[in-house]
């Protein structure tokens, strides 16, 4: 395991650098911010004053240099919007991004199992119709539509919760309805196709012969063997997440990084953007490995081999190969 | 039960704890910084508390005194955390006393103030000329790089001279008539505030002193008991933000805050919206050095072509106000009697044919540049002009561009677009009352937002600077005629509204001013 996952942080490493390294050119290849932030009368020696307070006279390489010096000093630079530290402005951003999309999959992932393994009970019947229906329409309705409705049925008609803000639990309530609704849809799809072709493999006859009910063998033996596409699309899901749901974050005016990503770029506040991406970029990278860690634990044929092919194997059975996944459970139940 | 199942169990049971656990964990940690700080003003439902609760557009990128010309900074420090050695009255325009009660000059180059006695900083500290000569020398001389210094004063330093405790000198460079008016720019802060670094939260003189500024959430200010003038009428006051404007009025309609800033009608705020001359103005800008813009009959044709009343009437439900110059009523220099453009398809047509009978290339491409989502409904507004203009007969692709990319052709050095002239979409708010901070920008040869001029615009513009009373209005006055007779670089549209969001539980007047600075002692509950 140790080694599994050494290797994975190095070949993780070099992707963090190029994206540094990427979004550090780019930013700047975009103009001088120069009269973003002087006043627009500001005569021509107050612009080469502010390029050059800002360093950005200098050649990239320099500048570049300069950074990745400061980052090795946790410097990471301050922001000539207001004044502060680039790296404690990303910081303080990043908790409220993460426990929104902490509560939006925790949410996401309990409803969709429930809902999704119910409908593969009996597929093409009732309850399978309708969690498709829901799940579709939960899938594709555009979030900012449903953030604005749901603020005017639920805050201001109803005067249920509060239009937006981050005071009390009420709060919480319309940006974590509105963020799970994609989640929720994607994965009771991809729940109940993966609990469908479990309950038609033999090892589920063989549980269902020997006398389990049917909770234990929707539960136990279908559940856990379609949980790792589920990994799979709830992993690609909290990444999307942990990048700062912008709309969300921006409509109920929720300190999140997304919005500080966004007003970092339209203002081209170089620093808080920087570290901004190398803090996301660092969050993803290990949610990565947690989510390789939790193949694992859900597969031990992934343990030993590389994350890779336990991924693989995971969306050849998202996409309803049966030969290649085999439920250890049977295996076991075999001998 | 078989052997090899015991295993298997243990792991599932683990996987189970380590995916709740982390789910669970990144919620609690995340949780302790954010949602531990509930809210000043927990009065929602019924009516208004001690609190006023005022949600602006955006996160202020700084309250630093000497940026309080920034819009979003201003709203919040500018009369209500600092003051201001003079005060400009935004309805009537003229100048009142502050922190200074009196003002004189014999030459218009050295200009006497007389302080008022009696106030205190939130620090508890006196108010002396000491500090009031620190305040004009941060801002004004250092190389903090302050943002009111590149607007109001340029490159010039201002002399400072310390009479006695509360009488100062400021000399200007040369005669300035309007120095008091440019001081109104200065909010004023303690003497100790720091000159080599910028300071993110101030220490005035004003009704309001902060309390508290929780990053990406709220600023909490309270009433200053040792305040030299009357108490506000609210014990505390409570800032918020948000970027969409019908969360905004939503917050208005459901009791959530009393006041809200940069609504449109859009916003569904009802008859809790209130309308209110916001000095900013539209106009296109033509930049002549490229065809077909390098023939003035092509540049008239445009003003003649564009329907200013019909754009104001059905875009913006006849609140805006059809244009003739840059800067509205109530600024020193608008010529209430300057006609507008008459709306004139078939001249407008008329005056490109001659041009082109002349040889003025009137087909060549014309890019018209404008910046995405900078006030309600610019991008109808800009393809209504598309049209119009292209019924006149010319050549008009529309480019809508974010902010800096907009910038880039809004202040020199201006690009040369190779395939078209350009025509940019402005919008000018002159905030300081004085048509000289419009016109040495938008109209000399050389200014920052000024595509080209004439020499004798040049000059006239020089003499008017140097004027005061009847004579310096007259002498803009005559600026903005010159300029739709014989410059034509500009085709004004509308004189703009601008709409604050106003709960029912107080009373505030909004004046042309309230989107600079929004004065909260002048808010009170309903009657």
């Amino acid at each position: 395991m140790l080694t599994y996952l050494r290797k994975r942080i190095i070949s993780s490493a070099l992707p963090l650098v190029v994206v540094v390294v990427g979004v550090f050119a780019l930013a700047r290849l975009t103009g001088n911010p120069a009269s973003l932030y002087l006043p627009l009368n500001a005569t021509e020696a107050m612009r080469e004053d502010f390029v050059v307070r800002n360093g950005l006279d200098q050649p990239l390489w320099i500048q570049m240099g300069r950074y990745f010096g400061g980052i090795l000093r946790l410097d990471f630079g301050t922001s000539m919007r207001t004044g502060q530290d680039a790296a404690d402005m990303a910081l303080r951003a990043f908790p409220a991004t993460l426990q929104l999309a902490g509560m939006t999959m925790a949410i996401a992932i309990v409803l969709a199992v429930f809902v999704g393994s119910a409908a593969a009970l009996k597929p093409n019947g009732i309850l399978d119709r309708f969690a498709s229906f829901l799940s579709m329409t939960a899938a594709s309705i555009p979030d900012f539509w449903l953030a604005i409705v749901g603020i005017w049925v639920f805050a201001i008609t109803l005067g249920w919760v509060p239009t937006s803000g981050v005071a009390g639990a009420a709060a919480w309530v319309l940006p974590v309805a509105t963020l799970v609704m994609r989640p929720f849809g994607a994965l009771v799809q991809v729940i109940r196709g993966a609990m469908v072709s479990s309950l038609s493999e033999p090892y589920i006859k063989l549980a269902r012969s020997k006398g389990a009910t049917q909770y234990r063998v929707v539960g136990s033996h279908a559940l856990r063997n379609a949980a790792a596409p589920g990994l799979t699309v709830a992993g690609d899901l909290t990444v999307g997440l942990v990048n700062g749901a912008v709309v969300v974050e921006t409509i109920f005016g929720w300190p999140g990084i997304g919005k500080l990503m966004i007003d970092s770029i339209l203002q081209r506040d170089f620093a808080v953007l920087q570290a901004c991406v190398l803090l996301t970029a660092v969050a993803i990278f290990i949610l990565n490995i947690l989510i390789d860690l939790g193949y694992a634990l859900l597969d031990p044929r992934v343990r030993p081999s590389a994350g890779a092919r336990g991924r693989r194997r995971a969306r050849s059975a998202r996409r309803g190969n049966p030969t290649e996944i085999k439920d250890p459970a049977a295996t076991g139940a075999s001998v | 039960m078989s052997n090899p199942h015991t295993p298997i169990k243990r792991s599932r049971r683990l996987s189970l704890a380590v995916a709740v656990t982390a789910l669970v964990g990144t919620t609690a940690l995340a949780g302790c910084s954010v949602s531990n700080s509930e809210n000043a003003g927990g009065d929602t439902a019924s009516g208004v508390g001690d609190t006023l609760r005022i949600v602006l557009q955006q996160e202020p990128p700084t309250l630093e005194a000497c940026e309080s010309n920034l819009t979003s900074t201003g709203v919040v420090v500018r009369s209500t955390i600092t003051e201001p050695l003079i005060e400009r009255n935004p309805t009537t325009g003229e100048l009142e006393p502050k922190l200074a009660t009196e003002w004189s000059s014999e030459d218009d180059t050295t200009w006497r103030l007389t302080l008022r006695e009696g106030v205190k900083f939130h620090d508890g500290s006196d108010f002396t000329a000491e500090d009031a000569a620190a305040t004009i020398d941060r801002a004004v001389n250092s190389d903090l790089g302050c943002n009111v210094e590149g607007y109001v004063f340029g490159d010039d330093d201002l002399e400072l001279n310390v009479v006695d405790d509360f009488t100062l000198e400021v000399t200007a460079p040369s005669a300035d008539p309007i120095l008091p008016l440019r001081l109104s720019f200065l909010e004023v802060v303690p003497a100790e505030t720091s000159s080599t670094e910028k300071v993110r939260e101030p220490i005035g003189t004003g009704p309001y002193q902060l309390d508290e500024w929780q990053a990406g959430q709220h600023i909490n200010a309270s009433a200053f008991a040792d305040y030299w003038g009357e108490a506000p009428a609210f014990e505390k006051a409570n800032y918020q933000w948000r970027s969409e404007g019908s969360v905004r009025a939503a917050m208005i309609t459901s009791g959530e805050a009393e006041i809200a800033t940069g609504l449109s009608p859009e916003d569904n705020i009802g008859d809790l919206g209130v309308s209110y001359p916001n000095n900013e103005t539209v106009a296109l800008r033509m930049h002549a050095d490229t065809a077909p813009f390098d023939d003035i009959r092509v540049r008239q044709a445009v003003n003649y072509a564009v329907d200013q009343e019909s754009i104001v009437q059905a875009l913006y439900g006849g609140r805006d106000l059809a244009a003739a110059q840059l800067v509205p009523e109530g600024i020193v220099g608008h010529d209430a009697d300057l006609p507008v453009w008459d709306y004139d398809p078939e001249k407008a047509k008329e005056l490109v044919e001659e041009a082109k009978a002349d040889g003025a290339d009137v087909t060549a491409p014309i890019n018209l540049i404008v910046r995405t989502a900078q006030f309600p409904k610019i991008e109808e507004l800009a393809q209504v002009i598309q049209e119009q203009l292209t019924q006149a007969g010319l050549n008009v692709n529309l480019q809508m561009l974010e902010t800096s990319q907009h910038l880039i052709y809004q202040v020199r050095p201006f690009p040369t677009d190779d395939d078209g002239a350009i025509m940019l979409m402005i919008q000018h708010g002159n905030q300081a009352g004085d048509a000289a901070f419009t016109v040495e920008q938008y109209m000399t040869t050389t200014g920052a937002q000024s595509a080209f001029g004439t020499e004798e615009l040049d000059s006239m513009i020089k003499e008017a600077s140097t004027l005061t009373g009847d004579e310096r209005q007259a002498a803009y006055e005559e600026i903005f005629g010159y300029q739709n007779e014989e410059v034509v670089q500009f085709a004004h549209i509308s004189h703009q509204t601008g709409m604050l969001g106003i709960s029912a539980a107080v009373d505030y007047e909004p004046n042309s001013a309230s989107g600079d600075e929004l004065r909260l002692s002048e808010v009170t509950p309903a009657q």
